[in-house]
């Protein structure tokens, strides 16, 4: 297999965006290639990572960014694997490289649904649960994350307090990034008072629903040494699935997917969990952000909750998780999602993260999920 | 020689959802019993998820469980207005190794429903299968 490098990286902002979805995706697109210094014309092949096309009256993305990019002829993929497609459409590319079918090749994400509205997409997010046993019976998204809140917080004796820290964290990091969705510093009183989406999560506890693409350009290290001298290296690489229904499942309080990804990451890169510096997780909700980093091996089974509170996943702590903002403040367009948090660790580990800088960071961990973590999807980097 | 029947004829019979909720609206659960492991899963599954064997046999089992989770949903999917607040919960079936999810109507705050009610089904409809405290 080949060494596969990531050269450039590219986002729009994320929140209610008024350009269309080709444009948008475009955006990002064109920010990666010239953050890689590339022509698109070196591109071998596109990846593209969209699930709700159809709010914007544009699905088959694929041909139309490549066209518009000025390579019709390069070969494209588009991509749904529900909240999880951006890091399922990395990986595609990411074995395309690794195997020797292209030099460089293209991974955007995009979504657009802000101009639906609530209903639409409270209603559309549920088709992608397992229909017939949790949307077909009332269950919204928040309300399965909920169910695993209220599981957790009985096994674990955590609090609502607790999930709050989660997202004041997250809003302290976004903060830092101009392209957060949510740029407000909220506090554990204003989660606590915010209305009750699905109890026992309120709406502060749920990230956003935001329109935004994120791109990146990934590349054999042949190719990554002669266009660049500041790029990443992939070292681990994990996909994994779990029971689609959360009925299916012994245990509601972890998430089996991001055990098995987790487990294939660290193998292929050899190492621990204890050897990352950073992380950016699937925190669509705070209960989320909790589940994840004990499914990752940085804590264990229970004692996520103790971690946050002693502050250890803030920016300055021994593990900062989610220094973007997460989910949670910087946004979840949902085909983007699992791209831009490439882009994140691209930014910390290439000296482009500004205030938000993770010190002397050198290993990042992404970790991004469809559905309630259904599918799965984990990827580690490194600076070169 | 008679033919082997086809592999999709022998799936097709395990499309069962209708008879899945026909006996939910008896308040029975419609399970497929792995016949080689005895390996429990709802009718929705074509191989066997601990050996994977393709033959099953039909277990219908009593729909009382006790409440395992649930969520009082608030801001609801299309089609569910009507219901707010509502709950949706996960249920553990007595005496089987096997969880089933539903509606359950009429919870306003978790007083309502503390962790581990005695629950049972008792129907489907529109709201899915419907699942009421004991």
């Amino acid at each position: 297999m080949e060494k596969v490098c990531v050269i450039g990286a590219g986002s729009t902002k994320y929140g209610k965006l008024e350009d269309s979805i080709t444009d948008i995706a475009l955006q990002a697109s064109v920010d990666a290639i010239e953050s890689a210094g590339i022509e698109p014309k070196e591109i071998g092949a596109g990846y593209i990572s969209n699930v709700f096309g159809i709010a914007d009256k544009q699905v088959h993305l694929g041909p139309l960014i490549m066209s518009n990019l000025g390579i019709p002829e390069a070969p494209s993929l588009s991509i749904e694997s529900a909240c999880g497609s951006g890091s399922v459409s990395f990986r595609e590319a990411y074995a395309n490289v690794a195997a020797g079918f292209y030099d460089a090749v293209l991974a955007t994400g995009v979504e657009k649904v802000t101009h639906t509205g609530t209903e639409w997409t409270t209603t559309y997010f549920s088709y992608c649960s397992d229909f017939f046993y949790e949307g077909g019976a009332g269950a919204s998204f928040p309300g399965l994350f909920a169910s695993m809140a209220r599981a957790y917080l009985a096994e674990f004796k955590a609090s609502e307090e607790d999930l709050a820290l989660v997202a004041v964290k997250n809003h302290d990091n976004g903060l830092l990034n101009p392209k957060a969705h949510l740029r407000k510093k909220i506090t554990v009183d204003d989660v606590l008072q915010s209305p009750v989406v699905a109890s026992p999560l309120k709406l502060y506890d749920c990230c956003p629903f935001s329109d935004g693409a994120s791109a990146v350009i990934i590349c054999n290290e042949k190719f990554a040494k002669d266009h660049s001298k500041n790029y990443i290296e992939v070292i681990g690489s994990g996909r994994g699935g779990s029971p689609a229904a959360l009925q299916g499942r012994e245990r509601i309080t972890t998430i089996p997917s991001t055990k098995i990804a987790a487990q294939a990451a660290y193998k292929m890169a050899g190492i621990t969990p204890k050897d990352i510096d950073f992380a950016e997780v699937h925190d669509c909700f705070t209960i989320a952000e909790l589940v994840d980093i004990e499914d990752l091996g940085f804590f264990e089974k229970g004692r996520a909750v103790e971690a946050v509170r002693q502050g250890r996943t803030r920016l300055n702590g021994d593990i900062p998780i989610n220094p973007s903002g997460g989910l949670k403040s910087k946004g979840h367009p949902i085909g983007a999602t699992g791209i831009g948090q490439i882009v994140e660790v691209f930014d910390q580990l290439t000296g482009k993260a500004a205030e938000r800088t993770v010190k002397d960071a050198k290993i990042g961990l992404t970790h991004n999920f469809g559905a309630t973590g259904a599918s799965c999807a984990v990827h580690i980097f490194t600076s070169v | 020689m008679q033919a082997a029947p086809s592999t999709y004829s022998q799936v097709y019979k395990l499309l069962a959802k209708d008879e899945f909720i026909n006996n939910a609206k008896l308040g029975k659960v419609l399970a497929r019993k792995c016949s080689k492991c005895g390996h429990l899963h709802l009718v929705t599954t074509y191989f066997c998820q601990n050996c994977g064997n393709k033959a099953f046999e039909n277990a219908i089992i009593e729909g009382k469980g006790a409440v395992v989770t649930y969520t009082i949903i608030t801001v609801p999917p299309e089609g569910y207005e009507k219901y707010v607040p509502y709950a949706w919960v996960v249920m553990k079936l007595d005496n089987a190794n096997l969880r089933i999810s539903g509606f359950m109507g009429g919870i306003k705050s978790p007083a309502d429903l503390p962790l581990g009610t005695k629950a049972k089904i008792t129907g489907y409809d529109e709201r899915g299968i419907i699942i009421e405290k004991l």
